[in-house]
């Protein structure tokens, strides 16, 4: 049964526009599970807010942006293919536990993303277990990412050349800058040169530099120029074990 | 969703449907993915421009945005609605997080000039009034709103607010707000009845 709570009253239309806090959305869509009201009236709302872009004035997009954009996504699409599992990748798992009454982008980066991340996870341990081939490339998802972030490793087999890809990355702070690490086993982590900002998309790519097989890869935030050893927690953690 | 991707080489993606590319994209598909960016960025651009108000940032919102449909593509669900209405979706989430991060979102004037501002976008010459049949609906009915129900959905949709930032701003109760929110798209969404805008471009 679906008793309204009234702390939830007329939040779908804050929802819809994109009005509640982080925290506010995710404690609303998890209510939406149990409530009948909020998601009729979800539903019922929903193509005012979905018409709201269309009335706006219309620009071209910058010509240069798509060639851009293109690069990323063809030096992606490369490292897949090169892991032998593009074509025929696995259909990645279905988004966690919300029905088909929500909107398709549900709303908030921190909920969203997770979902994102559990695909990555679903299709990043198919990949492991498919090639095995010995060349080729592998995808590892991040164990530890921030909340609302997507974050892997892509490890080419043959030397264990990796790159870190991330989206939903926090800034790094104010004159400070993401330092990557590398660790093997309970040892200490040991620093590289590979310092990093997020763009202010919050996406960021960076090599890492030596073979990063057996080991992990961490990440922390430092002040600008690098640590020796790392002065605050790791925000992104990638084990290759 | 079960993903059985069409066979890809013997269909042009300039000819295929938009949930079709998606298909390809959840496959990691680059051609299917330019595609869909060939027809989605003018509306993409146009509504992260709205809301940002400058080309960088929005060159940066439309960036985010596709990249994360490249990378999550299998996510969508045609039974959610169509594919523009999900990149858009994407786009309007992407600037307000944008808005919220930047320092201007902080040190935006309060008050009626600014709402006044906001309310009415200054001619470009680079801009081209949207012309089209679902263009001239939504315009028409956002001007049958009140003008406080305008006023919220000017700055919670396109001004990246919260609600609870809004009754700051307002000086009222969030109550208030939240009501004027829910009678604004009530309103609109009673202006759009008789096929939903969005819906009709695949």
């Amino acid at each position: 049964m679906s008793a309204h709570d009234p702390r939830f009253d007329d939040l779908a239309p804050a929802y819809l526009l994109g009005a509640l806090e982080p925290h506010e959305a995710e404690a609303f869509t998890a209510h939406l599970d149990g409530c009948d009201a909020c998601r009729e009236q979800l539903v019922h709302l929903k193509p005012a807010t979905d018409a709201l872009p269309h009335g706006v004035p219309q620009v071209e997009a910058p010509p240069a942006l798509k060639g851009r954009i293109m690069a990323v996504v063809q030096a992606e699409a490369e490292l897949l293919r090169a892991a032998g599992d593009a074509a025929d990748r696995p259909a990645p798992a279905p988004a966690p536990a919300r029905r088909s009454w929500l909107p398709g982008w549900l709303g908030r980066p921190a909920f969203a993303l997770a979902a994102v991340l559990v695909v990555l996870v679903a299709g990043a341990v198919a990949g492991v277990a498919v090639s095995g081939s010995g060349s080729g490339t592998r995808s590892v998802v991040a164990q530890t990412a921030p909340k609302g972030s997507a974050v892997r490793l892509l490890v080419r087999h043959a030397d264990g050349h990796s790159t870190l890809t991330a989206t939903g990355l926090p800034g790094a702070g104010a004159d400070r800058v993401y330092q990557v690490w590398l660790r093997k086993g309970d040892g200490d982590p040991r620093p590289t040169n590979a310092l990093f900002t997020p763009d202010n998309g919050g996406s960021a790519s960076v090599d890492v530099p030596g073979d990063v097989d057996g080991q992990d890869v961490l990440v922390t935030s430092e002040p600008s120029g690098g640590s020796r050893t790392p002065t605050t927690k790791p925000i992104i953690a990638v084990s290759t074990a | 969703m079960v993903v059985t991707p069409p066979a890809a080489d013997a269909r042009d993606p300039r000819a295929m449907a938009d949930e079709d590319l998606m298909h390809l994209v959840a496959a990691a598909d680059p051609q299917a993915f330019e595609v869909l960016y060939e027809r989605h960025s003018g509306p993409a651009f146009s509504l992260a421009y709205r809301m940002v108000g400058t080309r960088n940032a929005a060159e940066d919102v439309v960036q985010e945005a596709f990249l994360n449909l490249w990378r999550s593509g299998g996510r969508y669900d045609r039974a959610r609605g169509s594919v523009r209405t999900w990149v858009l979706g994407i786009v309007h989430h992407r600037a307000i997080d944008a808005l919220r991060r930047s320092s201007v979102h902080e040190k935006r004037r309060t008050g009626d000039d600014e709402i006044a501002e906001r309310l009415e976008a200054p001619e470009r010459t680079d801009v081209q009034a949207a012309r089209s049949e679902e263009a001239v609906v939504v315009r028409e009915a956002m001007e049958t709103l009140p003008a406080e129900q305008a006023q919220v959905v000017e700055l919670a949709y396109f001004g990246g607010f919260s609600h609870s930032e809004i009754a700051d701003i307002l000086s009222m109760p969030i109550g208030t707000v939240k009501g004027r929110m829910r009678l604004a798209l009530e309103k609109l969404r009673s202006r759009l009845s008789g096929g939903a805008v969005g819906e009709m471009t695949a």
